[in-house]
């Protein structure tokens, strides 16, 4: 009589059940924009696949087990279709909370918050993504401002200078006869700046690929994970000594495919603080277009290279971090042979928006918090979620050494 | 049940600010339950309407620990605002911002003074000199005291770098807990926390929130209190010897030490100095910017500052004082500081994720310390 009670009160449930599952209706896209609704058209048939074999086994080992009397089986089978009903349920919320975060417009929760800023209109996965792809081009910024950095200032460093005796202006009368003059490094000294941006450098590189490397996971989560783990889940709860396992799988694909995009998303929120979304990726007072990729500043250009290479220190410097390049390059020539030695006397004016390694290595931790603490921070998150669902399924997981890969 | 109601009501009028959003959520996540314990009561589930009741007394929950936040945040208010900083901040978040500010502020003087020492000494360095008639002649590099110090100034660079990155992180952590912490996620924290199946999040997202809030702020300020006390007690008259020089060059990093120009060819310099026997060199014991520039004058053995030699010397002589003076803004101030802050926002992370019903193991975010 007890067990028929339980069984009865599993009537409501399964309508509960029913209405979550009407919810699932109205996601239409593979993680709301693809071209194919990866739900509806490939997990719902697996997840109703993985439910049938495991119907057609529990309901084969109830009939054997009355078949041949043996109290076990039958026992075996309805216990396992209690825990069928659990995993189902489980996988409804999943759908359910897919089709909330769908039409959760992250917008209007930065509206009801009331946070300033601009918040773009989208739902939590595309805004889990945006962070991550944000955070990848922030890291990306500031890794190509201090590689910039470190180029010209190694560059510069092997700069040599040979001042003939004899001097009139840069044109010495000591090397007519013979090699007589000083020798000079003029840019020699960029062993503190090399050595403090190098740290960062690693760092951002570090960073950057961090920032990647959680993006190809949410990637992975929207486009193959539930795949797998939704369908095996459910299979693998329902068989001996698998349960633990089956519960793993469901406790995770749920984690991640509601916690993790949330988390993201809530980040995104606040972009403009982290991301210095408003100021286009990059700290205020940087202009990105100073620094580019290119490993000479005029690779282009044979007789720009020529004429920066022999046109003397202030020229070379220029070359890297002059403001205006034309009117530095132009001062430059003109201070170089009006001056006697060395270094003939371009200030820091003309330099002063481009070389910044101490505003370089700010941006590195900037991009450090966004796109490192962050994202694992989210992870963690995560993880906690893991533990906590698993453990509402009587399982206990702890997933915490995952952590190491970060 | 009416006393919670009646907790419920004043709720909202207790707080401001970021309290009133957090009493707003905490109004959502009831209503949320009622909604939920509606269900169960419409469908005639049992479980739902116990879920319902039992999540009630964890939103109970979260509302003592946010009295209790309200507690702790306004009495280290007035401990830390009271101690004389010289900001002008009603809270300590704004404190330590202006203090890391202010610390960052000082090490990227320092950054950009040991830059231009090292550019100046690489140069002196680099010199060499050559006199060649006719393919006969000869070569020589009489500034090559000055190599020893492009290195050591490297590794300082490096330490200084690593400080100003340090700090610069530690401030956009407390903007994100200016910005953030308690107008959006400690609310966010709060409803995804009334679900059971959020609940690891949501105290995830409470326990971050909290941690950013109070406790980062909160060990910037106390290491500065520290520090100023190290600073005052340095100063005291009975103070020991050693420790005086170390607080005596704080403040006085502004300057940039001087170095004095080589000559590459001094040969009859160094040859001088070597015959007559200077033998080893003492740096002197003083300490101020003041002193440092005429340091040539009275190094023992060096005569003045008329050889190659004696310059390298004295440079080296100045800018072994000099950097001591850099050592406790960059050790400890801009270092061990926000080290320590870090360290209590992971554990406090730890002990309030524990306490929200979801450990978070946090030894991933420790590690970046």
């Amino acid at each position: 009589m007890a067990h028929q009670g339980r069984m009865g009160g599993l009537v409501p449930k399964a309508a509960v059940l029913l209405l979550l599952m009407c919810a699932v209706s109205s996601a239409d896209t593979i993680m709301c924009n693809g071209k194919y609704n990866l739900f509806a058209g490939t997990i719902l048939p697996l997840v109703a696949g993985a439910t049938a074999v495991t119907i057609v086994l529990i309901a084969g080992s109830f009939m054997f087990g009355t078949a041949t009397s043996n109290p076990k089986l039958t026992l075996w089978a309805k216990t396992e279709i209690v825990q069928l009903i659990i995993s189902l349920a489980a996988i409804s919320i999943i759908m359910l909370a897919v089709t909330t975060f769908c039409n959760l417009d992250m917008k209007e929760v930065a509206d009801i918050f009331g946070l300033s800023g601009t918040h773009p209109s989208m739902n939590v996965y595309d805004a889990a993504k945006d962070y991550l792809n944000g955070a990848a081009q922030y890291s990306h910024n500031a890794l190509r401002m201090v590689r910039y950095h470190l180029e010209g200032y190694t560059v510069l460093s092997y700069l040599n200078a040979f001042m003939c005796d004899f001097k009139l202006g840069r044109i010495g009368l000591g090397c007519l006869f013979g090699y007589s003059g000083n020798t000079e490094q003029p840019f020699g000294g960029y062993g503190a700046d090399i050595a403090a941006l190098n740290i960062f450098f690693n760092g951002m590189i570090m960073a950057h690929f961090t920032a990647l490397n959680f993006l190809f996971i949410l990637l992975f989560i929207y486009k193959g994970f539930v795949f797998l783990f939704l369908p095996l889940g459910i299979f693998l709860r329902s068989l001996p000594y698998m349960r633990p396992v089956g519960s793993a799988l469901i406790a995770i694909a749920l984690s991640f495919l509601t916690i993790y995009p949330f988390t993201l998303a809530v980040f995104n929120l606040m972009g403009d603080t982290l991301l210095d979304r408003a100021t286009g990726y990059a700290p205020a007072g940087v202009n990105m277009d100073k620094y580019d990729e290119s490993v000479f500043p005029d690779s282009a250009n044979a007789g720009s290279q020529m004429g920066i290479s022999i046109g003397g220190e202030s020229v070379a410097k220029c070359a890297y971090f002059g403001n205006d390049k034309g009117v530095c390059i132009a001062a430059a020539v003109a201070a170089d042979f009006a001056a006697a030695g060395l270094l003939g006397g371009l200030d820091s004016s003309f330099f002063d928006e481009v070389e910044n390694p101490a505003g370089a290595i700010m941006f590195s931790a900037y991009a450090f918090i966004a796109a490192v603490f962050f994202p694992t921070a989210a992870l963690l998150a995560s993880l906690a979620s893991v533990s906590y669902m698993a453990r509402m399924m009587g399982e206990e997981i702890d997933l915490s050494r995952i952590t190491q890969l970060v | 049940m009416k006393r919670m109601l009646l907790l419920l009501l004043i709720l909202p009028l207790a707080f401001a600010q970021w309290e009133a959003t957090a009493g707003l959520a905490i109004m959502t996540s009831v209503t949320l339950l009622a909604v939920v314990y509606m269900i169960g009561m419409g469908f005639g589930v049992n479980e739902l309407q116990m879920m319902a009741k039992e999540e009630l007394f964890q939103v109970i929950a979260v509302m003592l620990m946010l009295v209790l936040l309200v507690g702790s945040d306004n009495i280290l208010n007035v401990i830390t605002t009271n101690v004389a900083f010289k900001g002008t901040s009603t809270n300590m978040q704004g404190a330590a911002l202006e203090i890391l500010t202010d610390m960052r502020n000082q090490v990227e003087t320092v950054f950009n003074t040991l830059r231009d020492v090292d550019h100046q000494v690489a140069l002196q360095a680099s010199k060499g000199g050559s006199c060649n008639v006719l393919q006969v002649g000869y070569s020589m590099s009489g500034c090559g005291g000055f190599s020893m110090l492009p290195t050591p100034l490297s590794m300082a660079g490096n330490i200084a770098g690593f400080a100003l990155g340090e700090l610069s992180a530690m401030i956009r952590l407390v903007q994100i807990c200016q910005n953030y912490s308690m107008q959006f996620l400690l609310p966010l924290g709060i409803v995804l926390r009334t679900f059971k199946l959020t609940r690891g999040a949501g105290g995830f997202l409470i326990a971050l929130a909290i941690s950013l809030y109070l406790l980062v702020p909160m060990g910037v300020i106390f290491n500065e209190m520290m520090a100023l006390t190290f600073l005052k007690a340095g100063t005291a008259a009975d103070t020991s010897a050693e420790l005086k020089p170390l607080v005596k060059m704080y403040g006085e990093t502004t300057a940039s030490p001087p170095v004095e120009e080589c000559n590459e060819l001094d040969a009859p310099g160094i040859m001088g100095n070597l015959m007559a026997g200077a033998g080893a060199v003492d740096c002197p014991a003083s300490t101020t910017l003041a002193d440092l520039g005429n340091i040539g004058a009275f190094v023992p053995g060096l005569g003045g500052l008329d050889s190659n030699d004696a310059k390298a010397t004295a440079t080296y002589c100045m800018l072994r004082a000099y950097t001591r003076g850099y050592l406790y803004l960059m050790l400890i101030r801009a270092t061990l500081g926000p080290v320590i802050a870090l360290l209590m926002m992971s554990a406090g992370i730890r002990t309030l994720t524990s306490i929200a019903g979801a450990e978070v193991d946090v030894s991933a975010i420790s590690r970046f310390v």
